[in-house]
Order: C-alpha cells, then sequence, then structure tokens
C-alpha cells in the first residue's frame, strides 16, 4: 500500500514535468537576454530582462494592432455564435419534430469539418465577395466552427433543465420568451460561460483561416508569432514573450470554467463533476 | 429579437395540450431559424462550391473562373500515389497521436483520481497545454529541439538518445511532431475520463478491495467497464479534432523534412495556396470531409444509444 503511494507520487512528478517543462521555459526564456537565448548548453543563469516584451509594445513591429485585431475577430464571432446558440439550442432542447437527428447530424458534422476543406471554398469565396484581408471575413470564418459549436452545447446544457420551471411560469401568466429569458436562460449561465469560453479559445487560438484570409489589417496575434520565424533567423526572445502573451489569458479564463468544461469539450456528451 | 418572438398570449399556457404542442413548435421554430439560417449559409454553400471546385479547374486571375472539367480531378486523386502516401502517413500520425493520447490520457486521469490532497492544482497544471494555440505548441516546440540550444536537443544529447538534428531527419522529425500533438491533447482525454471515474460507484469498489482484488483486477472488472461509454466518446471527440488541425506541422516542419510529415491537410493547403491548384485541392478537401462525416455519424449513434442526444 505504502509502495503505491510513493509509486503513485513519483509518477504525478513525472506527468506534471512532462506538462509543465515546455510553458515554464517559454515563460522564462521570455526574459532572457538574447545572448543568453541561444546559448548552448542551456542555462538558468541570467540576470531578467523585459527587453523582449519592451520591444513587442512600441518599436518598429509593435503588437498593438494585432491584439486589437485578435480580440475584435474572436470577440464578435465569440458573441455572434454565442447569441445564436443560445436561441437555437434552446429551441432545439425544448422541441420534437420529424428529422430532428438529421437536423443534429448536419449541425454537428459542420463543426466537424476539417478545417483545411472548409478554407478552399471559403478562400474562392471570400475573394469574390472582397472579404478578404478584412476582419468581418474572420469572424465569418469563425462561425462556421463557432456557431454548430454554441447550438449543439447549448442544446445540452437546456436539455439538462426540466421543461417543468418554464412551464410552471407560464402557467402564471408568462409568455413563452419570457419563460426563456427570464427563467431557462439564467439557469443556464454557466453553460453560457463554457460556451463562450471554448468559442473565445478555439478562434483566438486559430491560425490556418488567419493566414490564409487575413491582410495586413486585419492579421491576429499568432500570425503575428508565426512572422517573427523568417528565412535568416528567429528572435527567440520575442517569439517566447508573445507566446506567453497568446497563451497566458486563454489558460486563465479555460481554468476559470474548468467545473463545466467537460461537457463543453465533449460536445455534452458527457457530463462533468 | 425580442419584439419579434414575444406575441405568444399568456392564456395559452393553460389552453388545450394539443393545441400547445402546435404554438410550441412554432416559437421553438422561430428559435432555430436566425442560428440556421446562418449556418446554412456558412455550410452548405460552401460545400456546394467545394464540389463544383472539385470538378473545375479553378483560375484566380482577372475574377474567378470555374472551367468544368468533369471527373478530371477525382480520377486524378485516385491515381495521384503522392496523396495516397499522405493519405498513409496521417492514418501512421492518427493512430500514433490519438493512441498515444488515450493510453497516457487514461493512465493520468487513474492517477489523478488517486490524488486526496491537490488534486485540484494537479489537474489546472496537466490542462493547460490544452487552451494554447497550437501555433505557439509548434513554434515553442522547434525551440525545444532545435540542435544547438534546444533544452529537449540538448537533455537528448546529454543522455547519449539521439544527437542528430531532430526537425531535419525523417523518422525524429515525425515522431516529434507527433509528440508535441501528444502534449497537448493528452490533457483533454485525462479530463473526460476523470469525469467517467467520478461515475464508478465506491461500495463496489470497496468490497472488491475488501474480497482481496487486486488494483488491476478492480480496473479490469469495475473500473473500465463503468467508464467504457465515456473512454469512446473521448476517442471519437479527439479522433474528429485530429483530423482537422494541423497548425503544429505547419509552423515546424510544414511537410518536410522529404515529405516525411506531409500528411493530407497539409499536401491539401500547398496544392491550394502554393501552387494554387484549387480544383484538385477541393477534390481532396472532399475526401477529407468523407472521412470526417463518417466519424460524426459514429458519434451521433454512439450518443443515441448512451441515451443522450436531443
Amino acid at each position: 500500500m505504502k509502495g503505491g503511494r510513493i509509486g503513485t507520487r513519483v509518477l504525478l512528478v513525472v506527468v506534471l514535468l512532462w506538462t509543465v517543462v515546455p510553458l515554464a521555459w517559454m515563460l522564462i526564456s521570455s526574459f532572457k537576454p538574447s545572448d543568453k537565448l541561444t546559448a548552448s548548453p542551456p542555462s538558468l543563469a541570467f540576470t531578467p530582462t523585459l527587453e523582449h516584451y519592451r520591444s513587442l509594445f512600441g518599436g518598429a513591429n509593435d503588437i498593438g494592432g494585432y491584439i486589437q485585431n485578435s480580440l475584435l475577430a474572436a470577440g464578435l464571432s465569440t458573441i455572434i455564435a454565442v447569441a445564436l446558440g443560445c436561441l437555437a439550442g434552446y429551441g432545439l432542447a425544448r422541441s420534437k419534430f420529424r428529422g430532428k437527428d438529421h437536423l443534429s447530424f448536419w449541425i454537428i458534422s459542420t463543426r466537424m469539418a476539417p478545417i483545411a476543406a472548409v478554407i478552399l471554398p471559403l478562400f474562392v469565396i471570400f475573394r469574390g465577395a472582397g472579404l478578404l484581408g478584412s476582419t468581418s471575413g474572420l469572424v465569418v470564418a469563425y462561425l462556421t466552427f463557432n456557431l454548430p459549436f454554441a447550438i449543439w452545447i447549448m442544446n445540452a446544457f437546456f436539455a439538462d433543465l426540466p421543461p417543468s420551471l418554464e412551464e410552471a411560469a407560464m402557467v402564471d401568466g408568462a409568455s413563452r420568451w419570457t419563460a426563456f429569458r427570464r427563467i431557462a436562460l439564467p439557469l443556464v449561465l454557466p453553460g453560457i460561460a463554457t460556451t463562450a469560453v471554448l468559442c473565445l479559445v478555439f478562434s483566438w487560438n486559430d491560425y490556418a483561416f488567419a493566414s490564409t484570409f487575413s491582410g495586413p489589417d486585419s492579421q491576429t496575434l499568432p500570425i503575428a508569432a508565426s512572422q517573427l520565424v523568417t528565412q535568416t533567423e528567429i528572435d527567440w526572445g520575442q517569439l517566447t514573450a508573445i507566446g506567453t502573451i497568446v497563451v497566458a489569458p486563454m489558460i486563465v479564463v479555460g481554468l476559470v470554467v474548468r467545473r463545466w468544461l467537460v461537457t463543453g469539450l465533449t460536445l455534452g456528451a458527457v457530463t462533468g463533476e | 429579437m425580442a419584439t419579434t418572438t414575444v406575441d405568444e398570449r399568456p392564456r395559452e399556457a393553460s389552453a388545450p395540450r394539443a393545441k400547445r404542442k402546435e404554438s410550441r413548435y412554432s416559437f421553438e421554430a422561430r428559435m432555430m431559424t436566425p442560428a440556421l439560417l446562418v449556418l446554412a449559409l456558412l455550410s452548405i454553400f460552401p460545400f456546394v462550391y467545394l464540389i463544383l471546385m472539385s470538378l473545375s479547374a479553378v483560375g484566380l486571375i482577372g475574377g474567378i473562373s470555374l472551367d468544368f472539367v468533369g471527373l478530371d480531378n477525382w480520377t486524378r486523386l485516385f491515381t495521384d500515389s503522392a496523396v495516397g502516401a499522405s493519405w498513409l502517413r496521417s492514418v501512421v500520425y492518427f493512430i500514433l497521436t490519438v493512441g498515444l493520447e488515450m493510453g497516457l490520457g487514461i493512465a493520468i486521469a487513474l492517477l489523478v483520481h488517486e490524488l486526496v490532497w491537490g488534486k485540484n492544482i494537479a489537474l489546472s497544471l496537466i490542462l493547460m497545454p490544452m487552451f494554447m494555440a497550437p501555433v505557439i505548441v509548434g513554434l515553442l516546440g522547434r525551440f525545444l529541439t532545435d540542435s544547438t540550444y534546444g533544452l529537449y536537443a540538448w537533455v537528448l544529447r546529454e543522455t547519449g538518445l539521439y544527437s542528430g538534428d531532430i526537425l531535419g531527419t525523417t523518422t525524429a522529425a515525425f515522431l516529434a511532431v507527433t509528440l508535441m500533438d501528444v502534449w497537448q491533447w493528452t490533457p483533454l482525454i485525462a479530463l473526460i475520463v476523470l469525469a467517467g471515474l467520478a461515475s464508478v460507484p465506491g461500495q463496489i469498489l470497496e468490497a472488491a478491495k475488501v474480497d482481496g482484488a487486486t488494483y488491476l483486477q478492480r480496473l479490469r472488472h469495475i473500473v473500465l467497464p463503468t467508464i467504457a461509454g465515456v473512454i469512446i466518446v473521448a476517442l471519437l471527440i479527439r479522433s474528429m479534432d485530429a483530423i482537422r488541425y494541423f497548425d503544429i506541422i505547419t509552423n515546424t516542419t510544414n511537410g518536410g523534412p522529404a515529405d516525411a510529415t506531409k500528411i493530407v491537410p497539409i499536401r491539401l493547403y500547398e496544392t491550394g495556396f502554393r501552387f494554387f491548384d484549387l480544383g484538385y485541392a477541393a477534390a481532396i478537401g472532399l475526401s477529407m470531409l468523407a472521412v470526417s462525416i463518417l466519424l460524426a455519424n459514429v458519434f451521433l449513434r454512439i450518443l443515441k444509444r448512451r441515451g443522450l442526444a436531443r
């Protein structure tokens, strides 16, 4: 028994090291002076500096604009997806009709379509519609995966809610819309938050769509990161700094809704705590 | 939105059941309409367009032109040995990544489940890679495996395990991008399986323990059968996403060296956006879509069998 406990601890340490070391190394490297970054062998003896962060904000390649584009594209597509997803998710959860299975299947298969296969027709359509290089183009592109996701997840959250609560309100004279707005919606707030966080994470982290569709006026943070890689050299100081900036907020918001993540990420197939 | 939908009469709630059902349907339909219209525009139109593209030679110079070429792209697809090689590579990559993620994810879940103290902190730390942008995972992987200053390259060299150029050698590069994916997505499996473990009946486990069943026996006969459904859901969720993404490879090897990591989406992207052979890329894209639709179908069937599709 004792041996088992010690074994468990050792294994846990190994798992934690495997998970955390790359992230910690990125964070540490972002404070390393440039000459120490490419030193061989890698070392931890250095005086921390903010030079990489400073050169990201200000200087020739300021990332302020990229952050703004990222927030705008990811934020807008999240808001639209969650709003429409709440309505449709509720409608789907509360209705019974022939062909509902087919409708569900269509929604889920839209979410599962390989990104490379979606980019192709969208690129040609966007080119024809003049949406290439614009933030609105990115918002539309992100809706292709965020909207079906939001509908499906909100459907799962609403379906977990017994309809009797809304029925009771309606007996008391509330309209369907009021019952939805005042009874059902507040009760699925955790679900809404989870859906919003996951939509935000998916679109904030996107690289494939942004690298194909965005232009100088709409490039997002992941694009800024990949642009630091050039034929001749890679500025690892700036790259680890920008990596930290891209990753940190998503880890924070992701862990905030951790309790409901399982429901969200399994599309409602498994419920968490 | 509010103004268009608030026209239900309050008295309806007390109306006869049959009548209520009928009006219900229309309310729900109106709730679904905006989202479904947008979704139709975003999915059906591109889908039809993709089919048209796959039957055409697509020109982008001086406006878009689709010149019908019949099944040319499709016959080419089925005779192209390079695409065949990419499919094979995709299958190997898929089995390796998803297989390792499932094995390690289940093991980590069992490990964390055993914890009495610090369970929440451990889980939070373990989940972190999952929220990372795959681009950053790829670029960080490049940094860690650089043969002169990479931390992991140095560790491998010092321990005598490997001293070559990791991303510059075919097998090593393939394994490296596989492990980057495994690093990022194993947490997802662990998270899902852990949720399943919460439903394993404690009394039965205790009883088995009292009767002298070893940990492995309990695992095999009680725990795993209970969470089998959850494991299958995890497998399907991960499988569908594994087919979707290709960001890590794009930002590390971009298919190289010598095509060693050129899985189907990388080849599709290259065909479409480097060689601008959009018609042929569309045919490749549709073949990928077929695979993912098949998986989505299986997923929905399993959901229904578990009584969870609503």
